[in-house]
């Protein structure tokens, strides 16, 4: 069964092929390209890269930040190239992840200065990372880690212990990065992306699955998720919320991307034959309906890249802001004009239902025409014990702190 | 150190050696960065890079993007001006590198660019030898023949930067 499946991804991967016009490419095109029609050929869009040896905070335009009245927000912490997905430590370390480089941070208090060191390197895609219980854990590329009692060994980390092993045996060339988080049963949870824009997944990729840490068996949570790097548990309901990237090259305003929600077990939201659970997709649905698929929550704009969420619930924020949910945007590129590239609040009713939508920390989007567009990319939001919140920027490798009051 | 090989005004003379003048300062910061990650190999870059820090790429980066292409002394071919533009719009080159091919942010200028130096990259990607950002290049060079390499080389090292 598995060596079909493959067969069909890459067939569709190379007929949708925009280089295949001379001979079959002994090496196809990046992840990026798959799935873009010959009608846009000429395209010129293309995603951004990240500042590989970061960018120091005096040389952006930090002062464009703007936050709503009563909120202020600050450089945190620079010099973590790459920086991605946020862990807190017991005590008070930030765990800072990659997904173009190889290392892990760790940004500490040392002599009453905040310092952000390198903790781990030579990791392979280390995006997912949480802290639980004095263990760090770590998602790469294949595998699923754990650090035991790492803040006592800042600077001299532990090897790894492996709890699952395996996790990219195709070496897919897209979303091959994870998110990970601690779910509130004890198991850690995490995604295997949709291997291109859109292609056949195999069994389980495009899929979010959990894997008891105790045991190392996996299970399956939730299937047709194209690709999710960002997740977290109401605080209330315990609900696993999570935010999903819609396909590319399907027009400027189509599809959205998505944040949803997993009320049972089993659920399936339809990649590749159905997105943001009304569209189907103009190969892969034909032969399909979107009516057997589940819908998402809200529908959060075309191609903003929606990567990391959390429930806020510190006690700095206003009342009302408690179990609302911020998202962070990193894109838009597969857009003519861009938008995006804001951190996004969502107000939920106590049933889960979506009140409002709106813009929280905007700023880094400087014209939406310009190629770059924008001088920063929020990725990951981590609400910290002061009640603040942290948001990541892989572009430059800075981390920011929105506050209330004082 | 640098200006020794590159040129005390960025501008190669080797036809080797890339010019980094007018390069796109994420360019020279990206390329630096992998050859110290080890992602791209150079006998004599390896060594440098691997003690320079993040701070001193981005130096050296903003401080060669903003030194002036001078005019390249290759001369093109009538012949491969004509087809090599052909070819650069065929093989899709001026939808990243840029209508005129100078480059943009971690994407490198071509205008101009020394031949061998070239030649070489484009070899090396069609190989699938050299270090690719995302895998677009070694997708791209799939397609060259060797005779497409060498007209492309010809026409890219002749055109003016600016």
């Amino acid at each position: 069964m598995r060596p079909a499946f493959i067969a069909a991804a890459f067939a569709a991967f190379f007929a949708a092929s925009a280089f295949s016009q001379d001979k079959p490419a002994a090496s196809p095109p990046p992840s990026w390209q798959q799935g873009k029609p010959s009608a846009l050929s000429e395209s010129t869009l293309h995603p951004f890269n990240i500042e590989m040896t970061g960018r120091s905070a005096s040389e952006l335009p930090i002062d464009k930040l703007k936050v709503p009245a009563g909120f202020k927000v600050q450089v945190w912490a620079e010099g973590m190239p790459g920086a991605r997905s946020m862990a807190l430590g017991d005590k008070g370390t930030v765990f800072v992840g990659t997904r173009q480089l190889s290392e892990v941070y760790a940004v500490t208090e040392r002599d009453g200065k905040r310092v952000a060191t390198v903790l781990l390197k030579g990791l392979n895609a280390p995006n997912g990372i949480v802290f639980n219980k004095g263990t760090l854990y770590i998602a790469e590329r294949d595998r699923i880690t754990r650090y035991d009692d790492i803040e006592s060994r800042l600077d001299n980390a532990p090897e790894a212990k492996v709890i699952v092993d395996g996790l990219d045996p195709d070496k897919q060339p897209g979303h091959f990065w994870k998110f990970l988080a601690m779910g509130p049963d004890g198991k850690l949870y995490y995604n295997v992306g949709a291997p291109g824009n859109i292609v056949m997944p195999g069994y389980f990729q495009a899929t979010i699955s959990r894997v008891d840490p105790k045991t190392g068996v996996i299970e399956t949570v939730a299937q047709g998720v194209r690709n999710s790097v960002g997740f977290d548990f109401h605080p209330k309901t315990k609900e696993l919320w999570f935010t999903n990237h819609g396909r590319d090259w399907m027009g400027d305003d189509s599809p959205n991307d998505t944040l949803n929600r997993v009320s049972h077990k089993g659920m399936n939201f339809g990649y590749p034959f159905c997105h943001q659970g009304d569209m189907p997709d103009p190969d892969f649905g034909k032969h399909r309906s979107c009516a057997e698929f589940d819908k998402p929550t809200l529908k959060l704009g075309a191609h903003i890249a929606p990567i990391g969420m959390r429930f806020y619930t510190g006690k700095m924020f206003p009342a009302e802001y408690q179990n609302n949910i911020f998202i962070a945007m990193r894109g838009s590129w597969n857009r003519t004009e861009k938008q995006g590239y804001n951190v996004m609040r969502v107000v939920l009713d106590p049933q889960g239902k979506v009140l409002k939508y709106e813009p929280f920390l905007t700023g880094f989007l400087l014209d939406a025409k310009a190629d770059p567009p924008m001088w920063g990319r929020p990725n990951d939001v981590m609400v910290m014990r002061d009640g603040a919140l942290l948001v990541s920027d892989d572009q430059n490798g800075i981390i920011y702190r929105v506050s209330y009051g004082k | 150190m640098c200006i020794g090989c590159h040129g005390g005004d960025g501008n190669s003379t080797n036809k080797t050696i890339p010019s980094l003048a007018g390069q796109p300062r994420q360019l020279i910061a990206t390329q630096l960065f992998q050859f110290r990650q080890g992602n791209r190999k150079d006998p004599q870059m390896s060594p440098i890079a691997a003690n320079l820090s993040n701070a001193d790429m981005n130096d050296l980066a903003a401080y060669f993007a903003t030194l002036k292409a001078t005019p390249p002394s290759h001369r093109t071919s009538a012949d491969n001006a004509k087809l090599g533009a052909e070819l650069a719009k065929k093989y899709q080159c001026t939808q990243c590198h840029g209508p005129s091919l100078l480059g943009q942010q971690h994407i490198p200028r071509l205008a101009g660019q020394q031949p061998d130096y070239l030649r070489t990259q484009l070899k090396g990607f069609k190989a699938n030898t050299r270090a690719d950002m995302d895998g677009n290049m070694t997708s791209a060079a799939q397609a060259l023949s060797d005779n497409d390499i060498d007209v492309l080389v010809d026409y890219l090292a002749g055109l003016t930067a600016e």
